[in-house]
């Protein structure tokens, strides 16, 4: 039993690392930004599903990440290899700021704060012109010596995986508990003896941190760094991506991330429709299944096929 | 347990999916020739890409009018850039390794105009630039790089002339914050500085509404033209409230970007405050060089039932005419030899008969500056004031 | 002291008169309901449309233009509560992020019927008048900013002087009491929402004449009513008029001294400097 999974687990890897070979090199493109996807979605998760901190800041977080790896690439000239982790760095700096700023207020507080914190950055972005171009767009340099979708390919499966199994630790660790914990009823794990401010904090800084690496590797993979990475329509993308996965589940982001994004590639004739249908959708599920698609297969699949 | 396994099934699902979608794109038609286009369709500039489809409209009407090229029909992919970098790379992404498309044109943003540039170089496919103006795309040389448009130094240049002829001594310059409105500014400042015109500086925000902060300024200094890079609806507002402070007519404004002047809400947003403002564009009616611009017009005509006022759909006509005439001569779909048609390129568009500079180490690399016109509303009609030998009246100031 | 920095002065004052109102109805449904409206500034936008809508396409006067388009969405209003907002009663979290979504949503819907292009009903009056001899100002924004003050006003009259508006205050502060004093409390939810819907859209019509409305511009009154409502205290209304006025303020001397292109950053740093000092706003409740 436990065996026969295992092997089913490295089937599916092995569909997965083999597609290089043969989806093609657009496809290749879509895969690679449905696993920055997964990466956003899921850390965001992390934070809004587990311990119910709703932050609009996390795209934020990843427009940190990018610049800051990119700026330190072009003007100290220090390799992005290396950039990346100091870009994750100052961004979980960042959110332990941000997270400890927050410690006083309730949900509502929190969500507007971090609203705000987030078009800040956006507007300091977008008008610290000499350091960051602007608008016009950061160009920064390659990851490694040379461009090749397979390896971003490969690198971004790793880091996905890695980011993955943290999480999954996380949840299903004495941590993941509390976190549950807290979004469930503040007082009650508080009286618990849970340390919810310390929970809290920690939960922040993860997320932010894997935001900003996350950022950071898809602004060296595209080559380019706009404003727009740490707009509110990247972050509408990451919440309606969790929201319509499932919140709160682990699945769900992943589930949401590949959903969106091929959904966006079939109905990419219709452009000007895109963000519409995308929100209907959110919509839709967010008022009638709350846990998403996640939950709807918990709830109605998943039992039908235990009785046959 | 029972958590991990259903997990594991989603993940075939997923892996599922992805793969069959993969599907569609094997699947390439060969019996036509495929161009791309980027513009943008959405965002604030959304009216360019309006614009844009009813050149594309009439240059695939001429083309496979003649039997298409090289006994094949075209197609043209038009592809949205919703004014964003990234969106611009992601749809280039899609049109050089979905669609296969042999050379992409269009565009009006400088900042994804540059971004384009960067991957259609390393892609090898030949881009063709309409309406990014920003002055690096054409001065880093790149190989597979053209423009078919004006670029800043051009364009400044042109207003600089026109400034000197009408003696203005005193101009107050606002621009956009952004890339263009940045990089248009300082060339306009070292030539300002140049012709000796006392001028100040002023930055706003490109979707300000609310433009009293600026404008006291510009009242404080007096000045008697106002240059104004601003492109979007920006514009629209600071003009009606300049008017509203008592800023115009006694000074006039000139609208650097062109086409807001000639967006449709234009006259609905700026009420009387638009009289007298001048802007520039590369189309009138009055000036046709020749017949292939006559016929634009004509068949504009015929085909919308009204008269063409964004001379933007003309710039992606332009442009596809100068990408069909390549594809023709170099009888091949091959990045390098379209390249090398490019650079011979001769063919009579409306602006004229195109040329691009082969010489590298400056703007003028694959550059060609069609000629651009100053114009003035004057009682809601557009009249060409500069240069003289088209002109159709005057300059009237208060 | 010159003639400039009175010119920043009025604009100041006049511009945060103008957010005072665009934030009023957010703070208002926060106050009563607990629930952050994320598409309020997109309901302002289509108050704006349909007053454009009734004015210019249709040729209705404006004096009926309005009362229509304010209804409107008043009805709207009602429907998003009855639809999307009841069921996420208790939950904060759950109503935000659905609001948040119905203002994509909706952003998108106006960017499909109505285009990119910014719509403008007709001045309701022309020109300019001159300030004191100053400076000149445009005579709209002034007649627009009395507008404001008039329906900021009825607004409080509503909410302190009427048996309505006693009732509300009364399940805003003890939801539980007023229940049992028997007060329907979920038609007090409906009719409250609709209210403060019904306020954005009366922003809308009163300010498209000088700020024309685009499907986006919809997200920047949002965020202000937002910065407005945390600077001032949930649900407190003279905190939402103080908070408005002190964004108006610094934007207009920010732009004029500072910067303009960081125009609008100020805000947001107020906003964090004040819940660095005082987490529940300058006005705010406690409870919060």
């Amino acid at each position: 039993m436990l065996k026969s999974k295992y092997i089913l687990g490295l089937f599916i890897l092995a569909i997965f690392l083999s597609f290089p070979i043969y989806i093609g090199k657009y496809w290749l493109h879509v895969s690679i930004i449905s696993l920055f996807y997964v990466m956003m979605a899921s850390s965001w998760n992390l934070l809004a599903g587990y311990t119910g901190q709703v932050s609009f800041a996390h795209a934020a977080f990843a427009g940190i990440g990018a610049y800051v790896s990119g700026i330190i690439a072009i003007k100290l000239n220090i390799p992005p290899t290396i950039g990346l982790f100091i870009g994750a760095g100052i961004a979980s700096l960042f959110g332990l700021g941000l997270g400890m700023l927050c410690i006083k207020m309730g949900g509502i507080y929190l969500s507007l704060t971090t609203l705000a914190f987030s078009e800040i950055i956006r507007l300091i972005i977008t008008n610290e012109y000499e350091l960051t171009r602007g608008t016009m767009g950061l160009e920064v340099p390659n990851l490694i010596g040379f461009y090749s979708k397979t390896i971003y390919f490969y690198i971004m499966i790793a880091v996905s995986i890695i980011f993955l199994l943290i999480i999954y630790k996380i949840i299903k660790s004495d941590l993941g508990t509390s976190f549950r914990a807290i979004s469930n009823d503040e007082l009650a794990a508080n009286s618990l003896g849970i340390n919810v401010i310390r929970v809290r904090i920690v939960a922040f800084v993860i997320s932010s941190a894997m935001a900003g690496f996350a950022g950071a590797l898809f602004g060296h993979y595209l080559l380019l760094i706009t404003p727009d990475i740490s707009s509110l329509s990247q972050m509408f993308l990451i919440l309606a991506m969790t929201i319509i996965g499932g919140m709160g589940s682990f699945f769900g982001p992943i589930i949401g991330a590949f959903f969106l994004e091929t959904l966006s590639e079939y109905i990419r004739i219709y452009g000007e429709y895109h963000v519409l249908i995308f929100g209907i959708v959110a919509l839709i599920i967010a008022r009638f299944a709350p846990s998403g698609l996640d939950g709807i297969y918990q709830e109605k699949i998943s039992p039908k096929m235990a009785k046959s | 347990m029972k958590g991990i396994r259903y997990g594991w099934i989603l993940l075939i699902a997923v892996a599922f999916f992805t793969a069959t979608i993969c599907y569609p794109s094997i699947s390439i038609s060969a019996d036509t020739i495929k161009i791309g286009v980027v513009g943008p369709r959405t965002g604030s500039a959304a009216a360019t890409g309006t614009a844009f489809a009813e050149g594309i409209d009439l240059a695939l009407d001429y083309i496979n009018g003649k039997g298409g090229l090289l006994g094949k029909k075209v197609e043209v992919v038009f592809e949205d850039t919703g004014g964003v970098p990234e969106k611009g790379v992601a749809a280039v992404e899609k049109l050089v390794n979905r669609d296969k498309v042999p050379l992409v044109v269009g565009t009006s943003h400088s900042s994804v105009g540059i971004a384009i540039s960067e991957q259609a170089n390393r892609y090898k496919t030949p881009f063709i630039i309409a309406e990014s103006w920003a002055d690096e795309i054409t001065s880093k040389n790149y190989k597979y790089i053209f423009r078919a448009g004006p670029c800043n130094t051009g364009v400044v240049s042109e207003i600089i002339k026109w400034l000197k002829a009408e003696g203005f001594k005193k101009a107050s310059l606002v621009a956009e914050n952004t890339d263009w409105g940045l990089g248009i500014k300082k060339l306009t400042v070292e030539a300002l500085k140049e012709a000796n015109i006392e001028f100040q500086t002023i930055d706003t925000e490109r979707n300000s509404k609310d433009h009293y902060t600026e404008l006291s300024k510009i009242m404080k200094y007096d000045p008697e033209i106002i240059l104004a890079f601003v492109y979007g609806f920006g514009v629209h507002y600071f003009i009606a409230q300049a008017n509203e402070v008592g800023l115009t007519p006694k000074a006039i404004i000139f609208e650097g970007a062109g086409p807001p002047s000639l967006w449709p809400q234009f006259w609905e947003n700026v009420g009387d405050a638009g009289n007298l403002e001048c802007f520039i564009s590369s189309m009138h009616k009055s000036a046709q060089p020749n017949q292939v611009a006559k016929d634009y017009w004509d068949n504009y005509v015929k085909k919308f039932g009204k008269e063409p006022s964004d001379y933007k759909s003309r710039s992606i006509y332009r442009v596809l005419l100068i990408a069909f005439d390549a594809i023709e001569k170099a009888n091949s779909l091959d990045g390098d030899k379209l390249v090398d048609a490019l650079e011979k390129s001769n063919v009579t568009v409306p602006s004229g008969q195109v040329n691009f500079g082969t010489e590298k180490g400056s703007v003028w690399y694959h550059q060609f500056q069609p000629p651009m016109l100053i114009i003035q509303w004057q009682d809601r009609q557009q009249t060409v004031i500069f240069p003289e030998n088209v002109a159709t009246g005057k300059l009237i100031r208060e | 002291m010159n003639s400039l920095f009175f010119m920043y002065l009025t604009n100041g004052i006049v511009m945060g008169i103008i957010f005072a109102l665009s934030a009023l109805g957010v703070s208002l449904i926060v106050g009563i309901m607990n629930v952050i409206n994320f598409a309020h500034g997109e309901l302002y936008i289509f108050a704006g449309y349909i007053s454009y809508i009734l004015s210019v396409k249709l040729g209705i006067s404006f004096y009926f233009a309005i009362p229509i388009a304010i209804l409107t969405i008043f009805i709207i209003g009602i429907l998003i509560e009855e639809s999307l907002i009841k069921p996420t009663y208790g939950n904060d979290m759950y109503s935000l992020i659905i609001t948040f979504i119905l203002s994509i949503v909706l952003q998108n819907f106006a960017l499909l019927v109505f285009g990119p292009f910014p719509n403008k009903p007709p001045n309701w009056i022309s020109g300019a008048t001159n300030m004191f001899g100053l400076f000149r100002y445009g005579n709209q924004r002034l007649v627009s900013c009395l507008a404001a003050i008039g329906i900021i006003i009825i607004v409080f009259l509503l909410i302190k002087k009427t048996w309505f508006g006693k009732t509300i205050r009364a399940v805003s502060q003890d939801r539980e009491t007023a229940s049992l004093m028997g007060i329907d409390t979920s038609k007090v939810n409906m009719l409250s929402f609709g209210l403060g819907c019904a306020i954005a859209g009366a922003a809308g019509v009163v300010l498209a004449p000088i700020f024309p409305v685009t499907p986006l511009a919809g997200v920047e009154i949002s965020l202000i009513a937002f910065i407005i409502l945390v600077i001032g205290g949930m649900g407190s209304l003279w905190g939402c008029i103080i908070g408005g006025l002190i964004i108006g303020i610094v934007q207009s001397f920010g732009a004029a001294y500072i910067s303009s292109g960081y125009k609008d950053i100020f805000g947001f740093i107020i906003l964090i400097l004040v819940l660095f000092i005082r987490p529940s706003g300058l006005f705010g409740r406690k409870a919060l």
